[in-house]
């Protein structure tokens, strides 16, 4: 009994923090991710969608009918807290079976055995929560959840405290539910990778305002502010406020004259350049990593960060050096509107 | 021979046999003075308790279990203290919870008034439900009207004995309401339970074990009373759910031996009360241990 959900006009007022207008639409088959840096009100939006925050203002519509004044338990919306909020005195089958227990569904034992087997869970039936591990925890979450029947899946960062292995099983997990099932899912979460592994449009947060709500692929062409910058994997971002001129003509207000209200983002510059190259800079650290080599250069008072992917066939740089480098005009990304961010030019 | 087994996961570096973990090394004067300070307490602690079970001869203690009269007051300190126990789960308990969850003006000072008993001297406590009570005042005979007249009476016993120790249920509950993750209980909520629903399925069965803990210090505590029964409740007559002889609780019980030089009597009745008291204690340790109680599931107990 998946269902359409659409939220309009959201505002929650909480002591020092407002969130919204947050308007959101999710129907069965979509997940919408929702990022934003710590503080940015992404908990508050998922515990205000489950009913445990009052809303100021706006409607919170499940298949058109207005739910707003409803009691979390009669949301039917499976909302999974940061930590999971698994039941620590019941058995992986107590925690599974909880929602069709109270419920007193007649089918309850043989549902509970599905989802059990459905999440590779039987062996763990009767062991405690404290004794499995951060994937298995998962998925007795998951499990307990949908033994609701919820029209709506709510998380509150899913990947947290998992490893890798365990995340990108999480990830496939949630994909299936998404594609096969269709269950509709509103997932909060930091990591990029697994946001796009699952989510198929965005909200990025920040302040408690929407500052971006798009698709995956306007997400990577346009991203609308630093924070979603840095999460679609632009190296180098700098907020308007970094950019503001300091005189002498240089890298910094080349910058600041193509980029938006909210700033720019360019993805790594090219180096090596040879001696025409237009920038230059000094090394202040280089670290080798999975995709090469990557280089932090000071050039007008910006940190600019390099990468030199391999194979590395010039000289590795060394901090102190001096290092030429251009940034192609093309390869910048103004943030938020396009225009005179600073006021100078 | 200790070489001919194989080391299960050979370091990389060879096949010596990774040393013992290293435990925190404890200087012998540090552990000496830990031991010493430790084995006086403990030794405080049994010492009396030795002395209280070889004064009088095990006969002795064989015809006090039997006498009628123990028996009597034994009854009564059990029957009394199960009532004070009862109260404390219905009155403590839901204290407990408002104090945990609720916010309100003057939380504060309620939290300081429930401690209050505890630092009250107990015969005071006596002291002041005596003046309370007074015959001719208006709980006086509010009391003997609906048939709870508390004078030498179990009512009295039961009324002492929850002054004195129903704040340890009530602090008891209260913190381990508090520890109750909200976390889970939205979880609760979100999957179908109302108010009602989540507190019985989650919110009590994890305060319980706490909950369990501040009852036996509340029924504890309620055994050894004296001081406020001495002045409200010295003899028991007949009445309420006790419908035996007249009687004492156990503690005034044994006072009364001693103040009658009986110290033989008073050393055999005080072991019978410690078997029990102790037995008791154990049981509910050994149901702990077990794991058939429901206070301590899921627990990451060896």
């Amino acid at each position: 009994m998946t269902s359409v959900w659409t939220v309009a006009g959201l505002e929650v007022e909480l002591e020092r923090f407002h969130l919204g207008p947050v308007d959101l639409r999710v129907a069965p088959g979509n997940a919408v991710a929702v990022l934003g840096p710590s503080g940015a009100g992404k908990t508050t939006l998922l515990r205000t969608l489950a009913g445990f925050l009052p809303m100021r203002r706006g409607r919170i519509l499940r298949d058109g009918v207005d739910v707003a004044d409803r009691r979390p338990e009669e949301r039917s919306l499976g909302y999974v807290p940061q930590g999971l909020g698994l039941f620590p005195h019941r058995t992986v089958e107590g925690n599974v079976g909880y929602a069709m227990e109270i419920a007193d569904r007649p089918d309850a034992a043989a549902r509970t055995r599905e989802l059990l087997a459905q999440f590779h869970l039987t062996d763990l039936a009767r062991r405690y929560p404290s004794r499995l591990s951060g994937g298995e925890q998962q998925r007795v979450a998951i499990a307990r959840a949908l033994a609701a029947d919820p029209g709506l899946i709510v998380w509150d960062e899913p990947w947290q405290g998992l490893d890798v292995l365990a995340r990108q099983e999480l990830g496939l997990v949630l994909h299936d539910l998404r594609v096969t099932e269709r269950v509709p899912m509103v997932v909060v979460t930091h990591d990029p990778a697994l946001a796009f592994s699952v989510a198929d449009s965005f909200i990025v947060l920040s302040g408690g305002r929407v500052r971006a709500q798009c698709d995956a692929t306007t997400l990577l062409k346009a991203p609308a502010d630093p924070f979603a910058a840095r999460f679609v994997g632009f190296e180098n971002v700098f907020d308007a406020a970094a950019l503001a001129p300091r005189g002498a003509p240089g890298l910094r207000a080349w910058l600041a004259e193509r980029a938006g209200t909210e700033g720019i983002a360019f993805a790594s510059p090219i180096y090596p350049a040879g001696p025409s190259a237009r920038w230059e800079g000094t090394v202040r650290s280089a670290r080798p990593g999975p995709h090469g080599l990557t280089v932090e250069v000071v050039a007008d008072d910006l940190l600019v960060t390099l990468r030199v992917p391999p194979p590395m066939t010039s000289p590795i740089p060394g901090p102190g050096d001096r290092v030429r480098f251009d940034v192609d005009p093309l390869a910048l990304q103004p943030l938020g509107v396009r225009g005179d961010p600073v006021g100078a030019r | 021979m200790g070489g001919a087994v194989p080391a299960l996961n050979p370091g990389p570096g060879g096949s010596s046999p990774a040393p013992p973990p290293r435990r925190w090394a404890t200087g012998p004067v540090w552990l000496a003075l830990q031991v010493a300070l430790s084995g006086s307490l403990l030794a405080l602690f049994l010492l009396p308790l030795f002395a209280l079970f070889t004064y009088a001869p095990v006969g002795d203690l064989v015809s006090a279990a039997h006498s009628r009269e123990v028996q009597a007051a034994l009854f009564l300190t059990l029957l009394a203290s199960g009532l004070a126990v009862l109260a404390a789960l219905l009155f403590a308990v839901p204290m407990g919870y408002v104090l945990a969850r609720r916010r309100f003006p003057g939380r504060a000072v309620v939290q300081a008034l429930v401690a209050l008993p505890v630092v009250v001297p107990h015969l005071l406590v006596g002291l002041g439900l005596f003046f309370l009570f007074l015959p001719g005042t208006p709980l006086f005979r509010f009391t003997q009207w609906i048939g709870f007249p508390v004078y030498d009476t179990v009512w009295g016993v039961v009324l002492v004995m929850v002054f004195v120790s129903a704040p340890y249920t009530v602090l008891a509950s209260e913190l381990s309401f508090r520890a109750v993750d909200d976390r889970v209980l939205e979880a609760a909520r979100a999957l179908g339970a109302g108010p009602a629903t989540a507190f019985l399925t989650v919110t009590f069965p994890l305060a319980l074990r706490g909950i369990v803990a501040g009852l036996l210090l509340t029924w504890a505590r309620a055994v050894s009373e004296i001081g406020g029964l001495l002045i409200l409740a010295y003899a028991v007559y007949p009445g309420g759910p006790y419908n035996g002889p007249v009687t004492s609780t156990v503690s005034v019980y044994i006072y009364d031996l001693f103040q009658f030089g009986d110290l033989a009597d008073a050393a055999a009745v005080s072991s019978v009360f410690l078997f029990i008291a102790f037995g008791l204690f154990v049981l509910v340790r050994l149901g702990e241990r077990s794991g058939w109680v429901p206070w301590r599931r899921g627990e990451l107990v060896p």
